[in-house]
């Protein structure tokens, strides 16, 4: 069972800020508690499969020019920077 | 001038000079503002589409070079990018992001001179499956403007379906493409993961989503798998189709395929009527030819779950880049610590983003991986063994697209859980990377229902076979819009 004050906390973590916070927290336990099903699911010696993709098949770690200056498109552009809150 | 024409048929017409893509286009574009104020599928709509299509008839007068499509009007979901418009993800986060660059289908499409007449809606950031969650207003079912045209794709599938353009792009990361295609009866294709490029889609659960296209007929799908599948260098997960023409040989039928019915997705909790057409459809299959023999997979009891702890998971990932500070909406830095200035600014997520983004965090965090994400990845893994062994046996599996009718405005949005579950006949073919198409099938009280076939890996070609003769075996009404 996952407790209000664990959802509270990723919340934090995951710098989410809400204003109906009773009701974000009400669904999200909703949902979480849904995930419980997993439990029956009797795959616990189950191997977890990946896809493996060799370096070969990746395309060349070169620079490709764009034509476009991107920082213009950015939000807060500042000249050649972007200009971003304070850190405490 | 008819628009309720096939792409085919559309390409041929303007190929043999009997219609013109210009007045094709400036049709459509006639049609989306006389019938879009009802059913708000567009976000946007291409004012320079007309030019465009002007420039295409100068070519095809003057015998130069042109594309497959001869200017046919084809629509985008929001969260595919076309260099410098507007892709906004039905989202206020990006209100105003306007698209360096093209994805690459959309560089494929241009290549073949489409025509896109604008940008259509979806549940924000691709994130629900009724269009409800559009922080733009939702999409309505042409069928029924009070009910919901299904998502995440809503708006592509109602733009096919209302004849506002001839097909769509949309992607389908847990059904997006296949549920709105079948309660708004129209063809919805999830490729094999990595047959289309996703390189210029905005990504919410890389692992598992995919491009797909929607239109008006099987055939139509074939014709756009031919031009926007392949690989692609800026996406290495495409794989290599060897330039299949998924058009040809379509017409082969099904006689002599063993179809199996996954009796978990037949199950308590599907409608009557949508159990019936069901049944209607394995009998026809079976009437060209084809073997039907029920099989179980177990897992996909727990397909649901895992799919959503999976894709929380990475969206949770994705979305951390919604920062506000290198792109985003108005919101002024000064006077702002870092951490509070981006929880602040979050807040123009919609609420669904934003309980997803909770549980992204949630799922994968130390103490609960093991009991949720590991478990759910485990499960993944699971159902697509069971599914491969299941492809050893049969050449296609069938299901009900979505095991309910088209439901009211409203009606589930405050049940995430009764959401979740209009789901669980779709995200199998997205966790296993297997294809899966809605064919429509019937109309029942007024509201559509399609049905799911789906085939092993890399066997789309035949599993679009068999969706065209499924298809060949109906007759549906015209939507009454």
């Amino acid at each position: 069972m996952v407790t209000e004050e664990e959802i509270e906390r990723v919340s934090k973590l995951m710098k989410i800020d809400v204003d109906d916070h009773k009701e974000y927290v009400d669904k999200v336990h909703t949902m979480i508690d849904y995930f419980d099903i997993l439990d029956s699911a009797g795959v616990e010696s189950e191997e977890i499969s990946m896809q493996e993709i060799p370096i070969s098949n990746l395309r060349e770690d070169k620079y490709i020019p764009f034509d476009e200056k991107l920082i213009k498109k950015l939000n807060n552009y500042k000249g050649t920077y972007v200009r971003a809150p304070k850190m405490s | 001038m008819n628009l309720k024409i096939s792409a085919l048929e559309f390409v041929q017409e303007v190929k043999n000079g009997n219609i013109s893509a210009e007045d094709f286009v400036a049709k459509t574009l006639e049609r989306i503002q006389s019938v879009d104020d009802k059913l708000h599928a567009f976000l946007h709509v291409n004012e320079k589409a007309v030019d465009q299509a002007h420039e295409i008839d100068k070519k095809v007068k003057s015998g130069d070079r042109v594309g497959a499509c001869f200017g046919m009007p084809i629509s985008i979901k929001d969260n595919i990018c076309i260099k410098d418009s507007k892709t906004t993800c039905a989202s206020k986060m990006l209100e105003n992001f306007v698209a360096p660059y093209d994805a690459t289908v959309i560089t494929k499409l241009k290549e073949q001179d489409a025509v896109f007449v604008g940008k259509v809606n979806l549940d924000e950031f691709a994130m629900g499956l009724t269009t409800e969650f559009s922080a733009f207003g939702p999409s309505k079912n042409p069928w029924n403007t009070e009910y919901v045209p299904g998502g995440s794709s809503g708006g592509s599938a109602v733009s096919v379906s209302a004849f506002e353009c001839i097909a769509s792009l949309g992607s389908d990361t847990g059904g997006s493409v296949r549920n709105p295609a079948s309660f708004c009866s129209t063809v919805g294709y999830k490729p094999t993961y990595g047959l289309i490029s996703r390189y210029g889609l905005i990504s919410y659960a890389n692992s598992i989503e995919q491009i797909g296209p929607l239109t008006r007929t099987v055939k139509d799908t074939a014709f756009m798998l031919n031009i926007i599948s392949g690989l692609d260098s800026n996406d290495n997960t495409t794989v290599d189709n060897k330039n299949e023409d998924y058009l040809s040989e379509i017409d082969s039928g099904v006689e002599g395929k063993k179809i199996g019915i996954i009796t978990e997705m037949i199950e308590e909790g599907t409608d009557p009527a949508v159990l019936s057409a069901t049944k209607d459809a394995i009998s026809k299959l079976e009437n060209l030819g084809a073997t039907c023999e029920e099989i179980s997979l177990d897992m996909v009891k727990y397909s649901v779950a895992a799919y959503y702890t999976i894709t929380a998971t990475e969206a949770g990932s994705n979305l951390a880049r919604y920062d506000n500070i290198r792109y985003g909406y108005d919101f002024p830095v000064e006077g702002y610590e870092f951490n509070s200035y981006i929880a602040k600014a979050r807040r123009n997520f919609g609420p669904e983003v934003t309980r997803r983004m909770i549980i992204g965090g949630f799922v994968p965090s130390t103490g609960h991986a093991g009991k949720y994400f590991l478990k759910a990845l485990k499960v993944k893994s699971k159902l697509t063994r069971d599914i491969n062994e299941a492809f050893k046996k049969f050449d296609l599996l069938i299901a009900p697209t979505v095991p309910i009718l088209p439901f009211k405005m409203g009606e589930k949005i405050d049940d995430p859980i009764a959401l979740f579950l209009v789901d669980i006949n779709t995200v199998t073919a997205n966790l296993t990377g297997k294809p899966a198409i809605s064919v429509p099938f019937t109309i029942s009280n007024g509201l559509p229902i399609g049905i799911q076939l789906l085939a092993d890996s890399m066997q789309d070609k035949s599993l679009l076979q068999a969706a065209h003769a499924l298809e060949q075996t109906v007759s549906l009404p015209e939507v009454p819009i």
